[in-house]
């Protein structure tokens, strides 16, 4: 019998949603957004919009550049030229590159100066440093995240290359969209879905499934919650690269003026994604991969400023702030 | 006389919190199919009949018959995302890992991307490539 139980089990997730307000004094949607500090991808979808306004464009172009250094030893940062150039100015923030944290030896950078190393017991037995155990289980290659150009100057000795962050625009036309109401955060029978359905829905949109399966398609009965409408048009907006936490608050900022003047859409998402190698999901609390190394979270901003924020983690991390 | 842009704004909504523990039904698979040879191909129908084949091979008719969808499937490349119930995410997984073949030439399912929330599949880190 148990081992049949055990063939049902899954790892444990954790789903965080809250509702608030911007207007909020104690809102802590900057907070959350400052101290998620590792971001792959973000995900902007704004319902009835054709065309992208000026300035949210400009800032989604902007979003990068981030650097890539080869061969970079760790004592580079931490040497006071390092530490005075980058790390004091607060928005510096790197990652070792193609390091899996279930597997490897992982470093990051944070923007508060913190190193965090995550190391196998022979690494941490050679290195003599005092540390602790992982909650949940060398000379490698860098990626670093920056505000100032100096970066490329002052690893001149390396290898170090400057990418900008892929940015991928599209418009989806009839799209069947989840009504939602911005009090009702567990959703309301047969007047609003709840935040979970919203977010399985956004996976859907950006997974390009199809949301209108007849319960009887043999392929996928996979359907949008109800109760739905349909969106004459829908804009979409990935950014995938390296992101600063900072960029993100510029982002979401401009989303939350995106209601200034009359609009015919209700809210508007924007969902940000972890390195799933990341050593840290949220401040200093620990990440891992157990099966899926996700540590992602969405908001959806409403017309009147309110707002819903999901965080979500998968087995090996703590339950977001 | 109000027009619906001009309706006085509701209220500011009330701080609320809610944490759910395992809440999601379902785990998504990003998963794709290998051949040793070349020039094998099969249409999403066939594909969703492979997988419930190597269902059955394992855990028999019943588990055959779990709720299972392909949500996106691209012939080109044989790849897909597969919706299963959570109390299916194992048994699905084994059977996919222990298929070795499709009408007499040898394959393998390779599976990308595991997670409970669909938003998680629409991109991956370890796919970033920087060389």
């Amino acid at each position: 019998m148990a081992t049949l139980r055990r063939l049902r089990e899954v790892p444990r997730h954790l789903l965080v949603c809250e509702k608030s307000n911007f207007g909020h004094d104690k809102s802590r949607h900057r907070h959350l957004v400052e101290t998620h500090y590792h971001n792959y991808r973000v995900s902007i979808l704004i319902p009835e919009c054709g065309i992208l306004s000026k300035e949210l464009k400009n800032l989604v172009m902007e979003t990068g550049p981030y650097y890539f250094v080869k061969n970079l030893p760790l004592h580079e940062l931490i040497t006071h030229d390092f530490i005075n150039t980058f790390v004091k100015k607060g928005s510096c923030c790197a990652l070792t590159y193609n390091t899996n944290i279930d597997e490897d030896n992982t470093v990051a950078l944070l923007p508060d100066g913190k190193l965090i190393l995550s190391l196998d017991k022979d690494t941490y037995e050679e290195t003599g440093l005092q540390g602790r155990p992982s909650q949940y289980s060398g000379r490698k290659i860098m990626k670093f995240s920056a505000e100032e150009s100096t970066m490329m100057s002052y690893f001149s000795n390396y290898q170090i290359q400057e990418h900008q962050p892929k940015i991928a625009l599209s418009t989806v036309t009839e799209l069947q969209c989840p009504v939602l109401q911005s009090s009702a955060l567990r959703g309301a029978p047969e007047a609003a879905c709840s935040a979970p359905e919203l977010l399985d829905w956004l996976g859907a949109v950006f997974s390009h499934a199809e949301l209108n399966n007849e319960p009887n398609n043999f392929i996928s009965t996979y359907c949008c919650p109800q109760p739905s409408t349909v969106l004459a048009k829908a804009y979409l907006c990935t950014i995938t690269g390296f992101i600063l936490p900072e960029k993100i608050c510029l982002l979401l900022e401009q989303l939350c003026h995106y209601f200034d003047e009359p609009k015919l859409a209700p809210w508007v998402t924007l969902s940000v994604q972890g390195f799933a190698d990341s050593p840290v999901s949220w401040r200093e609390n620990e990440h891992g991969f157990r099966k899926g190394g996700e540590h992602l979270y969405n908001f959806v901003i409403f017309n009147n400023q309110d707002y819903w924020l999901q965080m979500a983690v998968g087995a090996n991390d703590d339950c977001p702030p | 006389m109000w027009s619906a842009l001009e309706k006085m704004p509701a209220p500011a909504t009330t701080y609320e919190r809610i944490v759910y523990k395992n809440p999601s039904e379902h785990h998504y698979m990003k998963v794709c199919l290998e051949f040793q040879d070349r020039g094998v191909g099969l249409n999403a129908a066939q594909f969703r009949q492979l997988l419930i084949s190597a269902l059955k091979d394992l855990f028999g008719e019943v588990d055959a018959a779990l709720p299972l969808d392909i949500l996106t499937y691209e012939e080109k490349t044989l790849s897909a995302i597969l919706r299963i119930c959570s109390s299916g995410l194992v048994k699905l997984w084994s059977s996919l890992t222990l298929l070795g073949s499709y009408k007499g030439k040898k394959c393998a399912f390779r599976v990308i991307q595991v997670s409970p929330f669909l938003l998680a599949l629409s991109g991956n880190s370890r796919e970033l490539v920087l060389d």
